[in-house]
């Protein structure tokens, strides 16, 4: 009884057009339109904060909208409010469908706040990189897969985020220009307590892409030769590991 | 430190950004901190170092909105587990919720939505309670809730549900003040009968904060508590003794002085109830 009664008020809550039981008053109604007004308010509100730049970019009312259309198409079901806006950038690519920048912006900042309360880890540094992997044989280091630090993410972009971004981090913002010539991959991590990213070359793009699907080193070099010749790819991955180590991107390495 | 959960009485308030550099530094004069606890459930970055930082300096009370109590297909184990390797790491004072649910098996309103007062109802929340109070290894608080509406099929009063609830579990109660008078407004009952109803030897804690008056009254978090709260507290205070007192601020956060004024007048008045508060 109790289970039924519980299911038919969530589909009172969720559907604004949903029919009352027999019984129940006008009070009853007023009752339960503010138990609607607080779902729908409280769940736009953790939108907003968790896509504050999205909202600033588009306007609060059209984000209001937006995230509306969300939550009809994806009503929660887990207990934290931190995953309500998985997926929140596809819902955008069809609403903007004319404005690609949208969804894009999106994306960053889903990767920024999923990097926001990724686990802890502490990266190795060079000296921890080359206590790991101290006696490698060749094998060993073909077979090396690296593991990245939780919340590290890819975000391609054909506009220029980092503008978007930097434009955006005040309220008061003039659009800035943010054409980009090529498509371009942005890379989402944790440095300490802060989310940050920056945008990759090639090759960097690459070579993350291999290590997050969890390809062995020699594979991702080999991505590189055929990419960009036998030396040059080779020297490429060298400086790349480099590269990730003192971003403090690497977790930990294993064969 | 460790406190006395059984004995605890102090004055305290809830972490909000906005007054986070007061609290990091300890520098904010109350005497413990109430956190939502689903805020600090996550795997790692900042708000645990933050927590971690506060509780340095105070005790911290752990107050969740989505165990959903109520619900009639019983608690999450992942939330559960989630909750009490956060009570491991850092040790509050207390662990409380709601009488409420806020989900079925299929959706989350992240709501606080009003259970039917009936014996089925009763019969579900304290085998939730149960479960939950062993799954964390402590005697939780359960907070009434404000409620904009009430059911047809209801058996028995709010305040008779939450004492048949507190004796058949042991659960300790967090008496939110500022909800019973929201819900004496929303649904014509005497405040004061309701209060004078409860099991007070369970009530650990009370809660105070701003609503949002009109044809029903709303529970905001969004002002200043207003003169009828402040005089029910007054009143509740004669009867309950010392329990620990808190001030809820979700929306339109002033600055911290202007919150531990109002912090202020609670300990007179709790003093003037006769509790004996710490200068």
């Amino acid at each position: 009884m109790l289970a039924s009664q519980q299911t038919a008020f969530m589909a009172r809550v969720l559907d604004e057009d949903a029919q009352l039981p027999a019984g129940w008053s006008a009070r009853h109604a007023a009752g339960l339109a503010v138990y609607r007004n607080n779902y729908r308010t409280a769940l736009v509100e953790a939108m907003r904060a968790t896509y504050e730049r999205t909202a600033r970019w588009v306007g609060e009312e059209a984000f209001a909208r937006a995230a509306a259309h969300h939550l009809i198409l994806h009503p929660p079901s887990g207990w934290t409010l931190d995953v309500i806006g998985d997926g929140f950038a596809a819902t955008l690519a069809d609403l903007f469908a004319h404005d690609p920048e949208v969804p894009e912006l999106a994306a960053l900042e889903w990767a920024m706040h999923c990097a926001f309360t990724a686990a802890d880890v502490v990266p190795l540094d060079g000296a921890g990189f080359a206590a790991a992997t101290a006696g490698f044989s060749d094998e060993h280091w073909q077979a090396m897969r690296i593991a990245l630090v939780p919340g590290t993410a890819l975000v391609p972009a054909r506009h220029n985020l980092v503008a978007l971004w930097q434009a955006l981090a005040s309220e008061t913002f003039e659009a800035p220009d943010y054409a980009l010539a090529e498509p371009t991959v942005l890379l989402v991590w944790r440095e300490g307590l802060d989310p940050v990213f920056r945008p990759l070359d090639a090759a960097d793009a690459i070579a993350l892409a291999a290590v997050l699907r969890g390809a062995s080193f020699g594979d991702l070099c080999a991505e590189l030769v055929e990419r960009f010749g036998e030396a040059a790819g080779i020297e490429r991955a060298g400086a790349l590991l480099g590269q990730w180590i003192g971003d403090g991107l690497v977790a930990g390495v294993s064969c | 430190m460790r406190q006395d959960a059984q004995t605890f009485s102090g004055f305290g308030l809830g972490l909000r950004r906005e007054h986070y550099a007061d609290f990091l530094a300890g520098a904010a004069p109350v005497d413990f901190v109430e956190v939502i606890s689903e805020n600090f459930m996550v795997d790692g970055g900042r708000p645990l170092a933050v927590l971690e930082q506060v509780r340095a300096h105070y005790p911290v009370i752990l107050h969740g909105v989505s165990m959903s109590i109520g619900s009639a297909d019983g608690l999450r184990q992942d939330y559960l587990a989630r909750l009490r390797a956060l009570a491991d790491r850092i040790e509050p004072l207390w662990v409380s919720d709601h009488l409420c649910w806020t989900r079925t098996s299929a959706h989350n309103s992240h709501d606080l939505l009003p259970l039917p007062y009936t014996q089925e109802a009763l019969n579900v929340v304290c085998d939730n309670i149960d479960r939950a109070q062993n799954a964390l290894g402590r005697t939780m608080l359960f907070e009434n809730p404000s409620s904009y509406l009430t059911f047809p099929e209801d058996e028995m009063a709010e305040w008779e549900f939450i004492a048949a609830m507190a004796r058949r579990t042991g659960c300790a109660l967090l008496l939110d003040v500022n909800n019973v008078y929201v819900s004496s407004r929303n649904h014509g009952f005497d405040a004061d009968a309701y209060i004078a109803a409860l099991p007070h030897d369970r009530v650990r804690q009370v809660h105070l904060a701003g609503h949002t008056p009109g044809e029903i009254v709303i529970d905001t978090h969004d002002r200043a508590v207003c003169d009828e709260v402040w005089a029910l507290y007054g009143r509740t205070m004669t009867v309950l003794g010392p329990v620990a007192t808190m001030i809820e601020r979700d929306g339109d956060i002033p600055p911290l002085p202007e919150l531990l004024a109002e912090l202020d007048l609670a300990r007179s008045l709790a003093g003037k109830a006769g509790v004996a508060v710490a200068a």
